[in-house]
């Protein structure tokens, strides 16, 4: 089998949706200066690229008509290259790497531009047209609100609101930290809008305390412990990796990052989607032939703290090398887009930091988690 | 000239009155400059105005109509953009009550301000004369006075002096931007102090307290003599003083006091008020401290009464109730034994007295000082308007054997009554002892004129059909409350026919406080109580179709709202051509509140609206998906402006700011319509069926998980969006207007059999508060 390999990641700056500084950006052209970047960045040669495939939770309106396609001309690639717009919800962008390896692996092609978009402010959440079957709407929680299955998460795990306010301060303080030390510097794509170029992240709130966290409402049950401060924001944004092959990567003097060393996907309950990473991170790690304690880096998507506690509990994960940089609770959960960037960071992480094997890690909507496992080259 | 020469307006001053000023402004669509001074500390020299606007976007009542609004003040600081008085064609100075500072700036104000630029102060007690003092002929001739009231959008009233020098153009033209554009009436005042209102309505509030205090009235007592029986509204007297504030009672008396002619009976009134200073020094200066003559416990919602023996606050008593024959009849209340006779005559006596002696002093006649007190004070009954209900003669004769002073034009009145309708034209008395018109602004038309002078083409007992000239017919509500009912509908089918075949328009509207809150609840809690259910059924089907009727009438129909148009009274607006509402007009189908969906065809018209809003995503889920919002939550806009926001208005639809104009105004919409109108077409609609249901129905349960919406929110909901989904139907059927109004009546009648609406509905009606069960 032909070894799959990370050779560049790239993301926008993610902002709040709604207020943020991308609120009035097209996700098409945010999708696309982002891809631009990575080609520039790289240095790959776009004619090689076989395909864009990209992550979008909910590909209608302006992320819609196969937003992968039209990103491919925005960007001003080869018309010979591809697109395909995968959806998985959060784990949309994952899975457009999972299938780049994929088709690698079969000899489907040599170089993949696997990104992720999804710009809340301008699609909602459910999209346009929510129109859920009801009949599994009152026989199963496949349409839960994700809040409420964080609380689910919570209660099943007896997670406290302290330890989730905690945990959510340590995500601001390291993202925090990162930013000073400008980690992120590297892997932002600066995005033109019509008020001026935008750089940096919006999301994150350094400065933020578990204690004043303590004083904010819950937000999805008036007695439950899971608040806005304790959940990932909606957010803008757009991420990017190049894909490839080992043996094209190192022919073109590409920068490798890491090499992909399984992959996994599993479904659990709706109700409780947070604990999706525990089952897809054991299959991979099996799969892998690695076991947890092994890893040297883990970028577990912070779509809630209490999930987050909870996937790090059950899986006896050390929580130093959990997002070293912040979490999505910082950093923000641009759904589509999420996927790309953690197993872009976690590939640069490795990297930066040294160490032998990565874990990306997230849960998905509608109950299944989605896992990458990564290896140093 | 017209107020279009008004185009850019500065007001200097960004105070309560000043900021809501230029709220005001705003609100009218004209961009406003509002300078206040540089804050010593900060970096922000604009801080102070800035500040003003920002507290103003979280006041409420709100002193802006729309957000659009509140982004046409521009903020800006009197150092550095003082010469940007230039750009305006209104300077309003609302500063500190300071001559020398007032002086000051119109000193700088000269040189700067275009020739031309009208200035005018609020003052509320500095003359004119001593204002420009020292200024040149130019300043003088454009200067005036415009003094408004608090807070400025809600308050109708502005008294305007215009001194010796000012050029009559110039002040014309701020008076018709005050009047057309600011919605306010015009009150013409002589140079005095306190012009009319205040100086009344001080005196008023003085007379009131001291002889509650010497008479030995509670606070309850005194509100129930001196409140309702006289027109005075719900406040009460004691009320009122809590929400002017009991700290501003001293700071008036000095400025009059200061300013008032020698012998003026308003200093009989001043003496020590050991209590209200002990209230004042002790912080509990009236409704903005939580506690004045009343106290407000927000935890328990109870409000306690001042004990003026203790200056303590105690469970508040009910009076005794005023013997019948007091609560309408002046004369008998002022006779009344007990402690209820003396006190009305103290209060009205002194106060009808009193105004009766400003005619020709503070303003030129009767009708100035009744408007000054009924669009300043609220009163229901001008000072003259009282008199005449109590009798002129009995007051002049009262007053006399009691060795009063009897005012002139009281004896100029003898037995007469100083109001009269001649020929369906009502008439005042003048100081020169005659009768003469009452003379409307120009332009301003009122049913209430047009009822004096004609009989109704057709009217029951709940509505009426007038003849507004011009081939335009007015359908005025005249129930109770202007409640809708069966016999408002019944009349709708009778107009139809006549109108069409008499005239060219109708236009929907009354002058009642409210357009109507909707259908009458009582008389169907009755049917409920009797188990009518057919009758009901009834109800909804005949409004159904007596709204339809108006729909498709071979004429336009143009409904004028002001104040509440709620449920039915919203429903029939959604069914009219056009509206020209009222800028002051509360619209909303508030339903939901009482545990019903709209049934007079309010879920198909908003429906209609929202699929055909720009900018709405494409699909089937979007309109329903806002309708839903809007209708669940049983939203009430709060302005015309913000009813646009809403879909209730459409973004054509008219705006009058006065409330005087609007049905001229609705008028005029209904004639631009007449020429080649052909009725709407019925609407069909796509709707998502039992899929969007659901979605709707989830959103419905995270509301409830958050302890936003009650379990009976949700059973309603449930039924709200199974008629904007369009129930069983089908995403690709096509539900017809009929299919909509069936759905409507299924699930009004199922919600309406519901226990827990019933409760709703008793609750609505017992307290006016919502039951959220």
């Amino acid at each position: 089998m032909r070894n799959t390999v990370i050779a560049g990641y790239v993301r926008s700056p993610f902002h709040l949706a709604g207020k943020g500084a991308l609120a009035r950006v097209r996700p098409d052209d945010l999708a696309a200066q982002t891809i631009r970047g990575l080609v520039e960045k790289t240095g790959v040669k776009a004619e090689d690229i076989e395909d864009i495939v990209m992550g979008c939770a909910f590909p209608e309106g302006e992320q819609g008509f196969n937003i992968a396609r039209l990103v491919g001309l925005l960007a001003d690639l080869p018309i010979s290259v591809g697109g395909m717009t995968v959806n998985r919800f959060c784990g949309s962008s994952m899975s457009a790497i999972h299938i780049a390896a994929g088709q690698i692996a079969i000899g489907a092609g040599e170089a993949f531009i696997c990104a992720g978009i999804e710009s809340m402010s301008r699609v909602p959440m459910t999209g346009f047209n929510p129109m859920p079957n009801p009949e599994l709407a009152k026989k199963s929680a496949a349409y839960m609100s994700m809040g409420e299955t964080a609380e689910n998460v919570a209660q099943n795990y007896n997670l406290t609101r302290e330890e989730q306010d905690q945990f959510a301060a340590r995500s601001q303080a390291k993202a925090e930290a990162a930013i000073k030390a400008g980690h992120f510097t590297d892997e932002i794509i600066p995005i033109a809008t019509r008020n001026g170029t935008v750089d940096t992240d919006g999301t994150p709130r350094p400065g933020t305390t578990a204690e004043a966290l303590g004083g904010l409402k819950p937000a999805f049950d008036q007695n439950g412990t899971v608040t806005a401060g304790t959940s990932s924001p909606l957010t803008d944004g757009a991420s990017a990796v190049l894909v490839t092959s080992e043996d094209y990567a190192k022919e073109h003097g590409l920068p490798i990052l890491a090499r992909i060393k399984s992959v996994a996907i599993s479904g659990c309950n709706p109700e409780t989607m947070g604990l999706g990473p525990i089952e897809s991170s054991r299959k991979a790690l099996e799969r892998a032939g690695i076991s947890a304690d092994q890893l040297d880096v883990i970028e577990l998507n912070e779509a809630f703290a209490s999930q987050s506690l909870a996937v790090i509990r059950d899986l006896g994960l050390d929580e130093s090398k959990v997002n070293p940089d912040g979490g999505a609770i910082a950093i923000g959960h641009p759904l589509g887009a999420t996927g790309a960037r953690i197993v872009g960071k976690a590939a640069a992480l490795l990297k930066r930091d040294g160490g032998k094997y990565a874990l990306a890690t997230q849960c998905i909507g509608g109950g299944q988690g989605i896992a990458t496992v990564l290896e140093a080259v | 000239m017209s107020a279009s020469t008004i185009e850019k307006v500065c007001v200097i001053g960004a105070g309560t009155m000043g900021a809501g000023i230029a709220a005001q402004v705003a609100n009218a669509g004209v961009p406003v400059l509002l300078l206040d001074i540089v804050p010593k500390d900060g970096d922000d020299r604009d801080a102070v105005a800035k500040g003003a606007v920002a507290k103003m976007l979280k006041t409420d009542p709100a002193p802006f109509m729309s957000k659009a609004a509140a982004k046409l003040v521009e903020t800006g600081n009197i150092e550095d953009h003082l010469e940007r008085v230039a750009e305006c064609d209104w300077i309003v100075e609302a500063i500190v009550e300071r001559l020398d500072i007032k002086q000051n700036l119109y000193a700088k104000l000269e040189k700067l301000k275009k020739p031309g630029a009208a200035v005018s102060s609020n003052t509320s007690t500095i003359p004119l004369e001593k204002l420009i003092d020292g200024r040149g002929e130019e300043f003088r001739s454009s200067f005036l006075i415009t003094h408004f009231f608090n807070p400025p959008r809600y308050m109708r009233l502005i008294e305007i002096v215009r001194g010796p020098h000012t050029d009559a153009a110039v002040a014309d033209r701020v008076v018709d931007f005050v009047d057309r554009k600011l919605g306010k009436r015009v009150v013409p005042t002589k140079d005095t102090p306190g012009f009319i209102a205040n100086r009344i309505g001080t005196y008023w509030l003085a007379v009131a307290v001291n002889a509650a205090m010497d008479q030995g009235l509670t606070i309850e007592e005194a509100d129930q003599i001196g409140g309702k029986p006289m027109g005075v509204p719900k406040t009460g007297i004691f009320g009122l003083i809590d929400l002017v504030g009991i700290d501003l009672m001293p700071l008036l008396t000095e400025s009059l006091t200061a300013n008032l002619p020698k012998g003026d009976p308003y200093f009989d009134t001043v003496r020590d008020q050991p209590l209200i200073e002990r209230m004042i020094a002790e912080g509990r200066t009236g409704r903005k401290a939580g506690s004045g003559f009343y106290s407000f416990e927000k935890k328990t919602r109870t409000k306690r009464a001042l004990d003026f023996a203790t200056g303590e606050y105690r469970d508040p008593v009910k009076p005794q109730r005023l013997p019948p024959r007091a609560e309408g009849d002046l004369h008998a209340l002022t006779n009344a034994p007990g402690k209820t006779g003396p006190y009305a005559w103290e209060i009205l006596g002194k106060v009808l007295a009193y105004s009766a002696s400003l005619v020709g002093e503070a303003a030129d006649d009767i009708t100035a000082i009744d408007d000054a007190m009924k669009l300043g004070y609220n009163w229901k009954y001008g000072p003259f308007e009282l008199i005449d209900r109590l009798g002129p003669g009995r007051l002049a004769e009262r007053l006399e054997k009691e060795g009063r002073e009897v005012p002139a034009i009281l004896k100029t009145a003898g037995e007469r009554p100083f109001y009269r309708v001649e020929d369906g034209q009502r008439q005042y008395l003048g100081l020169d002892g005659t009768y003469h018109d009452v003379v409307r602004a120009e332009g301003v038309l009122m049913l209430e004129d047009i009822k004096r002078k004609s009989k109704p083409l057709i009217r029951n007992g709940s509505a009426a059909l007038w003849d507004a000239g011009d081939g335009v017919a007015v359908l005025e509500f005249t129930a109770k409350m202007n409640a809708l009912d069966g016999e408002v509908m019944k009349l709708i089918g009778k107009a139809v026919p006549l109108v069409a075949e008499k005239f060219k328009a109708l236009v929907v509207y009354n002058e009642g406080s409210n357009f109507s809150a909707g259908a009458n609840l009582g008389l169907a809690m009755f049917a409920v109580n009797i188990a009518a259910w057919s009758e009901i059924e009834k109800l909804i089907a005949g409004g159904q179709d007596a709204y339809k009727a108006l729909k498709y009438a071979p004429f336009p129909v143009v409904s004028a709202p002001a104040g509440l148009a709620l449920g039915g009274g919203c429903e029939i607006l959604l069914h009219s051509d056009a509206v020209q509402a009222h800028a002051e007009s509360y619209i909303g189908l508030v339903e939901c509140g009482v545990g019903l969906v709209p049934g007079w065809g309010g879920c198909g018209e908003m429906l209609d609206r929202w699929r055909n809003m720009p900018k709405q995503p494409k699909g089937p889920m979007p309109p329903v998906t806002k309708v839903f919002e809007i209708v669940s939550t049983a939203t009430v806009a709060k302005s015309a402006a913000e009813a646009k926001g809403y879909g209730f208005l459409r973004e054509s639809d008219g705006v009058t700011m006065n409330r005087d104009r609007l049905l001229a105004d609705a008028k005029a919409k209904a004639l631009s319509l007449v020429d080649g109108y052909t009725p709407p077409e019925a609407p069909e609609f796509k709707l998502p069926g039992a899929g969007g249901k659901a979605a709707l129905m989830l959103a419905v349960d995270g509301f409830r998980k958050r302890g936003m919406a009650t379990p009976y929110d949700a059973v309603v909901a449930d039924a709200l969006a199974e008629v904007l989904t369009g129930g069983n139907a089908d995403l690709t059927d096509t539900v017809t207007e009929k299919n909509m109004l069936a759905l409507e009546r299924e699930h009004f009648m199922k919600l309406v059999r519901d226990p827990r609406t019933q409760a709703r509905v008793e609750s609505m009606l017992e307290t006016g508060k919502p039951l959220r069960n």
